[in-house]
């Protein structure tokens, strides 16, 4: 079947093309199903999760270009990073709900963009960070994209099951809490300010993974991978997947690396692809804020009317 | 000499700023949602007079002015077609935010596709003479750039204060509901408002066009200072808007002069992140309305 699509469309559909879809699914699904736990779960919508994920990449690259850190060293020093650098936004923005919480995340992911632009002594500013490491783990090197979609998936399905356990516990539902009414929930003694800080830093962290994967994968980063374009493109994937429902953002991250794949089996020019693509992304957006605002899975619809 | 030139720049750059801080905050202060697509309307405005002056040949003052009223009527279609049909649906103020964020990349990446990522300008030999001010050059174009903006302050300012529509929008903004015991149609209010705010884009875009270039994320560039300036004087405040742009314009100007290169893209959202957190209101702003704090 593989070979028949190949044949006749032309294209190149093999087992590495797979793998490469695979690896992106299961970097995407990280960065979606971490901003559900803010945006979905405790209904602070985000627009910064590229700046996490940069984060993540660019002390995951450079721990493995300058100190040849082993990789779990080096993703444990990612999410440590992340989340600490998450607290540079989420204390000034403490006292801040809805409109004004994306405010605060929009500005903080541009001064991120411009810092990895700017801070050329530490980032190499535009030129990227080029010849990272493939990873070394338990002994084995991690080089073809076969093995490496493997390592992406566990990591995928630990960040996934870490982050259920989150959502199901006492903490999850006070979570919820606060996304339904933040007041309700301070009444009954629960430290909402100390938690919301707490989940920024959570999702952050494993915005971080996402990040080590994908510089390890890619061997080669810069900071057009992580602008404002690249967060609202995480962003769409939970509100179209379905916020606050986990597998939603799940799928949202499936069906929206898949759909630009699909466009180019119809055969678009590839001068045009980019923007259509985001054409398609904006419509859906559209549609779905008319249709169904919360998505295809979501439990969670952005609130009444005030 | 250097120092005098860059605080010039910075006051006709600011003026700019104030001027797309008004649109926006006319706008959030009587709809109550963040009308992301301002961006994109800025963008139109700029690409709208480009289209009547370059491809249809019109002579610049018919197309420009052709082109700000063009940008009032999308403004209008905006939200005649398209924000009201959310809200009749009872849509959340982050509903509407989500859907003007896809609207704004729909119409951003049309522009793309149908005028290519190129970089124009509207002034390709023009720029109207220069002249010394004070040690310093303005060019005419930064002329007419600071006396559009001051007039369009005063006009807006004085509508608002003294004419009868801009008592009936004030009314809005400060209670919708007694607004509406009192007979008013919000609908019309919001129509009405949406194209004065889109007009004040469209202007902003052709300002920036002919200062600079054109390009289909100009409008996102623009919106961002105006949604800071905005933000920093008090959304709702017409002096604040104002004074909140020129403040931003002086403050990029210091980043450029003092700051190193790493902080200079960034020093305005620092900014903008330490007024959130000591003062959200901003210089000259009411309180925030309860749900966003």
């Amino acid at each position: 079947m593989a070979s028949l699509v190949s044949r006749y469309l032309g294209i190149r559909f093999d087992m590495d093309y797979a793998f490469h879809l695979i690896v992106l699914i299961s970097i995407y699904a990280i960065l979606a199903v971490s901003l559900d736990l803010l945006v979905g779960q405790t209904g602070l919508v985000s627009i910064s999760q590229a700046a996490f994920y940069a984060a993540g990449a660019y002390i995951g690259a450079i721990l493995a270009v300058g100190l040849r850190a082993p990789f779990l060293i080096e993703v444990l020093a990612a999410m440590l990073g992340a989340a600490l650098i998450s607290l540079l936004v989420s204390i000034p923005s403490i006292h801040l709900r809805g409109d004004y919480f994306f405010i605060a995340t929009f500005a903080f992911q541009l001064v991120v963009t411009s810092l990895l632009n700017n801070w050329v002594t530490v980032t190499r500013g535009p030129l990227g960070l080029a010849g990272i490491s493939p990873v070394i783990l338990f002994g084995v090197r991690i080089e073809s994209s076969g093995k490496f979609a493997i390592l992406a998936v566990a990591a995928t399905a630990i960040s996934y099951v870490i982050v259920w356990r989150v959502v199901r516990s006492p903490f999850g539902r006070v979570m919820r809490a606060i996304r339904e009414d933040e007041l309700f929930a301070q009444s009954l003694g629960k430290n909402t300010q100390g938690m919301k800080v707490i989940v920024v830093a959570l999702s952050a962290a494993f915005a971080a993974v996402g990040g080590c994967l994908y510089a390890h994968y890619m061997t080669y980063i810069d900071p057009t991978n992580f602008t404002f374009t690249e967060s609202l493109l995480i962003l769409s994937m939970v509100v179209i997947g379905g916020a606050g429902s986990l597998i939603g953002p799940f799928v949202g991250a499936g069906v929206l690396v898949l759909l630009p794949e699909v466009l180019r089996l119809i055969g678009l020019p590839s001068n045009t692809a980019a923007n259509i693509r985001q054409l398609f992304y904006g419509g859906l957006l559209v549609t779905l804020m008319f249709l169904r605002p919360r998505g295809f899975f979501g439990k969670y619809g952005f609130g009444r009317k005030t | 000499m250097l120092e005098r030139q860059l605080l010039l720049n910075a006051v006709v750059a600011g003026s700019t700023y104030s001027l797309v801080a008004l649109g926006f905050s006319v706008i959030y202060s009587v709809c109550r949602f963040f009308h992301f697509t301002h961006a994109a309307v800025i963008t139109c405005g700029a690409y709208l007079a480009w289209t009547f002056i370059f491809l249809v040949g019109l002579p610049p003052a018919v197309g420009i002015v052709l082109a700000v009223l063009c940008t009032a009527l999308l403004g209008a279609i905006l939200y005649g077609c398209f924000y009201h049909f959310l809200m009749l649906r009872q849509a959340s103020p982050l509903v509407m935010l989500l859907a003007s964020l896809g609207m704004y990349t729909v119409i951003q990446n049309a522009i793309s596709l149908a005028y290519g990522d190129v970089y124009r300008t509207l002034s390709p030999n023009a720029s109207f003479g220069s002249y010394p001010i004070l040690g310093a050059r303005i060019t005419g174009v930064q002329v007419a750039t600071l006396t559009a903006n001051v007039l369009l302050y005063g006009a807006i300012g004085w509508a608002l204060a003294r004419t009868k529509p801009g008592r009936i929008a004030r009314a809005v903004a400060n209670d919708r509901e007694l607004a509406n015991t009192y007979g008013i149609d919000e609908r019309l209010v919001f129509l009405v408002v949406f194209a004065v705010g889109s007009l004040l884009a469209g202007v902003a875009g052709i300002l920036i066009a002919f200062d600079g270039s054109i390009n289909p994320t100009m409008g996102f560039d623009a919106l961002l200072m105006g949604v800071v300036a905005a933000i920093i004087g008090g959304v709702g405040s017409i002096p604040g808007s104002v004074a909140g742009g020129f403040f931003i314009g002086f403050i990029q100007a210091f980043g450029v002069w003092k700051l190193p290169t790493e902080w200079q893209g960034g020093i305005v959202f620092i900014v903008l992140l330490a007024f959130l957190v000591f003062r959200p209101n901003g210089f000259f702003g009411k309180p925030l309305p309860r749900h966003t704090v």
